[in-house]
């Protein structure tokens, strides 16, 4: 299990976050999403397995951008 | 780390200069256009409407296209991907709009284009206004990032150098001036001085500080000039480990947003379904196409799932940040919600009320002189409070070989010296020991009646000797469970100690109900029998009562100084003092109403204005500005938060 944190540019709005929760929680071995409209931060629990260029097309499919990986 | 920080402040301002830019543009042709379309309806100039439409599908067309691209893109993305956003509804509102302008070319329709021009102007001017009031939301924690010192004086081959704090290395001397800044976490080496940690602890009584002491980043020294190691640089400082819990906080859930959060996430799908039917109906019931147009618009941009999603998020920010600056920092938002369920408060004794540094009292022996060597000797090799208060008193010239020495978790110490056999500890280790210590029976009894803390020494299954050490109750203690008993908690002290002792400390600070002679590791089933009879909290420090923390529903995790463990506890105490207890229960319910009433404004919002949009009684750009206008008094309600007194 490894924790990402990643900061997103492009959200502007409630719903923005509830989409990038979903888009990224059907990424296989990611475990729990949290992604907060105030500090513009997702907190990703997930297996090692997950790639995380995986999770930076998951985002920016769906028209957001990681501009910060921890 | 701090880098971070940094950018992430940098594209909040970024986001704000961004939409003031489009503002201005947005306004800049929705001005003029707003005065021509409605001087020629009133009648002030007569003009072809065909040019008429031309105009203003012209002057239109930057609004939407230029100064509303990012949303339009935003909006049509969530309709590629079938993400739907606040941004999808807005987009196909004005472009609907916008191309009734074209159609009316061809067809007989009413044009909306300059419609659409105004709610593209007021919905940016909702978001610029919305996303400064964002920014307030999270001013504290702004102000935490910028706390931070840019410089340092450092020694370098025995000269005062100014250096960037970047450059900083751990065990680097640095030099604090009276009324500095001190750079970053340290040990003072040299020097003496008070400091003003209250923008970091929230206390407001400057601490005395004398080498060996730690001192904080960022605080103020006060008076004299200290010599700081450098112990702690760049993430791993105390205050960037403060700013990153409190940011963390922000993507933990209250539970009460659960249902929000569902809606929020099928409210744009289900807007659209709603305004196709709309649509259709009003088209099949009044053959009216213009209508029909007008009134679908009007329902896209009228729902508002913003303010439903924002409700939660910038109430627990405003809270968290109000909280940080009372030295309360709130880790999981769960527990706002759960304080208010709280029936019983809990608090560990030593550390919690007390101040966790006992104080060597009394000792009793027929030998002194070979019971204090013992005794020191012994406790010499331990680490716990108890034994550091002993061998702060009892400084011998030589201390005696110690073989064998071992920890007796929560209960005492053994030891072979000069191959007897030394045991140390309260009464219940020494019948565990099977060890008599009737003679001394009266005396123990007499020490615990004064609330000290009484354990014994035994040479070979001899008790030779007694001693009694107290810890001083810490200032607000009795203020703070006072306060708490009349509010109507039942407050509990638990604690290791016998019951004597125990209840010599409890009846001081008010506390009627004591838990004694709970070891460590069973706390946690303490508290569990105590939930029984309700909602727990349990106070204690996060260090030892890390599993009690957890098991309470909510666990607060005292702190002092920079020796919090900030990894346990729902709400970490950064000052010690009780005081925070109250003020974390008051915090919560006040951050909690403020959910509650954001909440219930944001559905009521949605559940009056999207049927009086379906009814089409509400103007499209009507319907706008009170989209824009929910939203921003959710943030802006949340913001009120600041002004209750906590």
């Amino acid at each position: 299990m490894k924790k990402i944190k990643l900061t997103i540019e492009g959200m502007h709005c409630a719903s923005c976050a509830s989409n990038i929760e979903r888009a990224l929680g059907k990424i296989k071995g990611i475990k729990s999403v949290s992604v907060s409209v105030m500090t513009k931060k997702a907190i990703i629990e997930a297996e090692d397995s997950v790639n995380i260029e995986e999770i930076k097309k998951a985002v920016s499919n769906i028209g957001y951008k990681i501009i910060n990986i921890q | 780390m701090n880098h971070n920080h940094s950018e992430s402040k940098g594209f909040e301002d970024k986001e704000i200069s961004d939409w003031k830019v489009k503002l201005i543009g947005a306004w800049l042709f929705t001005i003029p256009l707003a005065i021509f379309m409605y001087s020629e309806k009133l009648g002030l100039f007569m003009i072809d409407e065909k040019i008429m439409t031309l105009v203003l599908l012209i002057a239109a067309f930057p609004v939407i296209f230029i100064f509303g691209f990012g949303t339009i893109k935003s909006g049509i993305k969530g309709f590629t991907s079938f993400y739907f956003n606040m941004d999808s509804l807005i987009a196909l509102g004005t472009i609907i709009a916008y191309l009734t302008g074209i159609l009316s070319f061809f067809i007989a329709i009413q044009d909306y284009s300059g419609i659409s021009s105004m709610i593209m102007a007021f919905f940016i001017t909702g978001k610029f206004i919305e996303t400064k009031a964002r920014g307030r939301a999270s001013q504290e924690i702004r102000k935490l990032l910028e706390l931070g010192a840019k410089k340092a004086r450092v020694l370098r081959n025995n000269k005062e150098i100014e250096i960037d704090i970047t450059e900083l290395k751990v065990g680097d001397v640095f030099i604090v001036r009276p009324g500095e800044k001190i750079p970053t976490d340290g040990i003072i080496i040299k020097g003496e001085s008070s400091i003003d940690e209250s923008m970091v602890t929230g206390e407001s009584i400057p601490a005395d500080k004398k080498p060996k002491d730690n001192v904080i980043g960022a605080t103020i020294n006060q008076d004299g000039i200290l010599y700081v190691k450098t112990t702690k640089i760049g993430s791993d400082t105390f205050l960037s480990h403060i700013i990153e819990l409190i940011e963390d906080a922000q993507n933990t859930k209250v539970p009460i947003q659960k249902l929000a959060d569902k809606i929020t996430s099928i409210f744009v799908p289900s807007i659209l379904v709603l305004t196709a039917l709309t649509f259709a109906g009003w088209l099949f019931f009044s053959q009216d196409i213009s209508k029909s147009f007008g009134i679908a618009v009007a329902v896209l941009v009228i729902a508002c799932p913003c303010a439903l999603g924002l409700a939660t998020p910038t109430a627990l920010m405003v809270g968290s940040g109000i909280g940080a600056r009372k030295g309360i920092l709130i880790r999981k938002g769960e527990a706002i919600q759960t304080m208010k369920e709280i029936k019983i408060i809990v608090f560990d004794k030593t550390g919690t009320i007390t101040k966790g540094k006992p104080e060597l009292k009394k000792i009793y022996s027929k030998n002194e002189k070979h019971f204090l060597e013992l005794l020191a000797s012994m406790e010499k090799n331990s680490e716990h409070p108890i034994s550091k208060a002993i061998i702060e008193k009892v400084v011998l010239k030589k201390y005696l070989v110690v073989k064998n020495f071992k920890i007796i978790r929560g209960k005492g110490l053994e030891g072979e010296i000069n191959k007897k056999k030394i045991i140390i500890g309260h009464t219940g280790l020494m019948k565990e020991k099977n060890i008599k210590f009737n003679e001394f029976k009266n005396k123990i009894k007499e020490f615990q009646e004064q609330g000290l803390t009484t354990a014994m020494l035994a040479e070979n299954k001899k008790v030779i000797g007694i001693f009694g050490v107290a810890d001083e109750l810490k200032e607000d203690s009795i203020k703070a469970i006072n306060y708490l008993n009349k509010s109507g908690y039942k407050t509990i002290m638990i604690t290791g100690d016998n019951e004597v002792t125990a209840n010599v400390v409890a009846k001081k600070v008010g506390i009627t109900q004591v838990i004694a002679h709970v070891l460590p590791e069973d706390k946690a089933n303490k508290i569990k029998e105590l939930q029984k009879y309700g909602m727990v909290c349990f106070v204690g420090d996060g260090i030892n009562d890390a599993p009690a923390l957890k098991q309470a529903n909510v666990g607060i995790a005292m702190g002092s100084g920079s020796d919090i463990a900030i990894e346990s506890g729902d709400i970490v105490l950064a000052n010690g003092s009780l005081r925070g207890v109250v003020a974390s229960i008051n915090l919560s319910k006040a951050t909690f109403s403020k959910i509650k009433q954001n909440l219930f404004w944001a559905f009521a919002y949605n559940v009056i204005m999207i049927p009086l949009a379906v009814a089409g009684v509400i103007h499209p750009v009507l319907a706008e500005i009170a989209m824009a206008a929910s939203s921003i008094t959710v943030v802006t309600n949340a913001n009120l938060l600041r002004n209750k007194k906590i």
